[in-house]
Parts: C-alpha cells; sequence; structure tokens
C-alpha cells in the first residue's frame, strides 16, 4: 500500500516537475519555433500576432515584448558571426554587404536582453542607413568595435557576449512572401583584445 | 522493478501533459506583460512614454534605441478612442495591441492623409454607427476596426540623430488618446 503511495507520488512528481521545468526552459531559449533564418540573422516574423505558436506567445505574455507590426518593420538578431562564433563586445567585426528593400534601417550592438549596450560615452551603439556612406555597388561595410574606423563605424564596448539586431522599417521583406530570396550582410570577425 | 518503470513512464506521459497544459495556461495568468506593465505606469486613456528618455527605466523592453515610443491603453467597452500626434516627423508607425500583447493591425505614415497621426480604434459594431453619419472632424482619421475590447496603442517615431530629439519627443508627448463622443 505504501509502495503505490511512493510510486503515485513519484509519477507526480516527474509529471510536475519536469513540465514545468522543461517549459521553462523552452521559453529561455533564444532560439525557438517560428524562426526564420538567413545566414547568421534570425526573424521571428510571427511574433506578438495571433498566428504565432504556442511558445512565442508564452514569451510575449512573459517577457512583455510589444512587437512591431507587419506595417512597421521586421527585426533580425545574430548571434554568432560567419565562423559560426559567438560575437563578443571585446571583438571587431565588418559586417559587409547589400541589405534588402525597407524605407530605411538601423543596426545596433545589444546585450544579452536585447537593449543596446552601453557605451558610456555621447555615440550611441547604433547605426541608421541615412547616416551610412555607401560603396558603388550601393552596399555597405561597417566596421564595429571599440577603436574609431574610417567609413561606417559602430562603436561596442566592455566585454561579454553581444548581439546584433538590424531592423528594417516599412519594408515589403515583412511580408511573409518576401522573405525567400532575402540576401543580409555578412559578419566578419578581423579581431580580439583578448 | 515493473512497477518502478511504470510509475515512471506514467510520471513522463504526465509531464508532457503538464508542459502543454502550462504553456497553453502563462498568456492567461502573466503579470508581467505588456498590458500589466502600463497599468502599474499610468491610467488607461493616458499617453505614456516607454523609452528612458522621458525619465526612469523603459516600461517595456526592446525598443529600437534610435526610435522614441508611446503607448496608451484603452478600453472599447466604454466607447471609441481616438488618438492624434501633431507635426511631422521623419518616420512613425502604430501598432493595435490586444490586451495579450498580440498584434491586431498596424499601419505607418505613408498610410495617413498628409502624414498626420490621426486614428480611431473601435470595434465593427460601433464602426457601423459611425459609418451611418461620419462626423466632419473625423473625415480624415484612419479608422481601425479591431475586435478587441481592452487593447493598447503604440505609436514608434524615428530619431534620425541628436538634433531630431526635441521635436520627436513633443510629438509624442503632445499626442492624445481619448474617448470620442458619439
Amino acid at each position: 500500500m505504501l509502495k503505490n503511495a511512493l510510486l503515485t507520488l513519484l509519477s507526480l512528481a516527474i509529471a510536475i516537475g519536469g513540465g514545468g521545468a522543461s517549459v521553462w526552459y523552452a521559453l529561455k531559449t533564444q532560439d525557438g519555433v517560428g524562426a526564420i533564418r538567413i545566414g547568421q540573422w534570425t526573424a521571428f516574423p510571427d511574433i506578438g500576432t495571433p498566428a504565432a505558436d504556442p511558445y512565442s506567445k508564452a514569451r510575449v505574455a512573459r517577457e512583455g515584448v510589444l512587437a512591431l507590426g507587419r506595417a512597421e518593420g521586421l527585426s533580425f538578431i545574430a548571434e554568432r558571426d560567419s565562423g559560426g562564433e559567438q560575437l563578443m563586445r571585446q571583438c571587431a567585426y565588418k559586417i559587409e554587404g547589400g541589405f534588402p528593400t525597407a524605407r530605411f534601417w538601423t543596426l545596433y550592438a545589444a546585450n544579452q536582453s536585447l537593449g543596446v549596450v552601453e557605451t558610456g560615452r555621447p555615440r550611441l551603439a547604433a547605426l541608421q542607413s541615412y547616416q551610412v556612406l555607401r560603396q558603388p555597388d550601393n552596399s555597405v561595410i561597417i566596421s564595429v568595435g571599440s577603436r574609431p574606423a574610417p567609413g561606417n563605424w559602430l562603436l561596442t564596448e566592455g566585454t561579454g557576449r553581444m548581439y546584433f539586431v538590424l531592423t528594417f522599417y516599412d519594408t515589403p521583406i515583412a511580408s511573409s512572401t518576401g522573405l525567400s530570396d532575402v540576401t543580409l550582410p555578412r559578419i566578419l570577425k578581423v579581431g580580439c583584445n583578448a | 522493478m515493473r512497477k518502478l518503470l511504470h510509475a515512471i513512464l506514467l510520471g513522463l506521459l504526465g509531464a508532457g501533459i503538464v508542459h502543454i497544459i502550462v504553456l497553453l495556461l502563462v498568456p492567461e495568468f502573466s503579470e508581467r506583460g505588456a498590458w500589466s506593465r502600463l497599468a502599474m505606469a499610468s491610467d488607461l486613456y493616458k499617453m505614456t512614454r516607454l523609452d528612458a528618455e522621458a525619465g526612469g527605466a523603459p516600461v517595456v523592453k526592446s525598443v529600437d534605441p534610435l526610435f522614441y515610443a508611446a503607448a496608451c491603453r484603452f478600453d472599447l467597452t466604454d466607447g471609441m478612442v481616438r488618438i492624434t500626434a501633431p507635426g511631422n516627423v521623419p518616420f512613425w508607425s502604430v501598432s493595435v495591441y490586444d490586451r495579450r500583447g498580440h498584434n491586431v493591425y498596424s499601419f505607418n505614415d505613408h498610410s495617413a492623409t498628409a502624414g498626420l497621426l490621426d486614428s480611431v480604434v473601435l470595434t465593427p459594431a460601433q464602426m457601423i454607427e459611425v459609418r451611418k453619419d461620419l462626423p466632419e472632424e473625423l473625415q480624415g482619421a484612419i479608422f481601425v476596426e479591431a475586435p478587441i475590447d481592452e487593447g493598447i496603442f503604440v505609436i514608434r517615431a524615428f530619431v534620425p540623430d541628436d538634433s531630431w530629439k526635441p521635436t520627436v519627443s513633443r510629438f509624442l508627448d503632445q499626442g492624445s488618446c481619448e474617448l470620442q463622443d458619439f
């Protein structure tokens, strides 16, 4: 009798503990269901819409996200460079390539919670497309690092993990049909301050 | 031994069920959603700045650093709500969210008459009433038909560089969000 009770208790403990922990884990990981990957960049076009999957919905409810609407824009997040290594704030990078059609775009270096990284200086760790210099073929080369660089310079500071957030505003790629043949710029590592 | 294995298997099956139930219940019971956060910061029908610029920590996270944003909460059971903001800024966009933070409708300054933000959010039933006799002052407004009761209206405005900060701040601070009598 006591053995049966213990076994029941064990089942219940596994069910409730395992179920709760697995939800918590699934919501914590950055990468999830409904993601679209283009090169190193990830976007969640469905997040924050009624059509989103239950995981996105739960994440929206838990984190208080107000996701951009389709008519507003679409955000891409990169956490690794082209070599597959995690982006670090103490490293210098080059972001180069063409950007898809949009009224304008913004690019910023973000910390773990996707807020802009603190630079401790008046200059923001962000760039936008109206202020960048372009190559003759309309592509853009951006130098990322703590040392000033000629051309387009995205200032970063500090140490630890970093993300790039690239957002296109008023863009046709936000409608799902346009996403298949979009190419986004590459992220190349230049070097690190050890 | 077999009984123990049986119990563990049963537990794993239960874990799957609990996983699904908890996942579906999180949006229902979360007190950290955008609505709850805004409710702590301000009242219904009150434009509230979401960015950190206005002082204090940002109310709702993950706002583009080159953007300012403001939001107001409304309840359509009280009547339709009209949102206006004066002046021209380089780019603004608007989203209407339901209480759970789902984006129901969005548009940007290209959709508006002369780029001016003047919008009315109402339910389909209220829309039928308004269509019968459209008031003069609402002729140029963008009507957002949303099948919701409570919701959040968010304005985002682009700040290309520091020189635009005062203009964009004024645009958002002078924005109004009020119940429209009809």
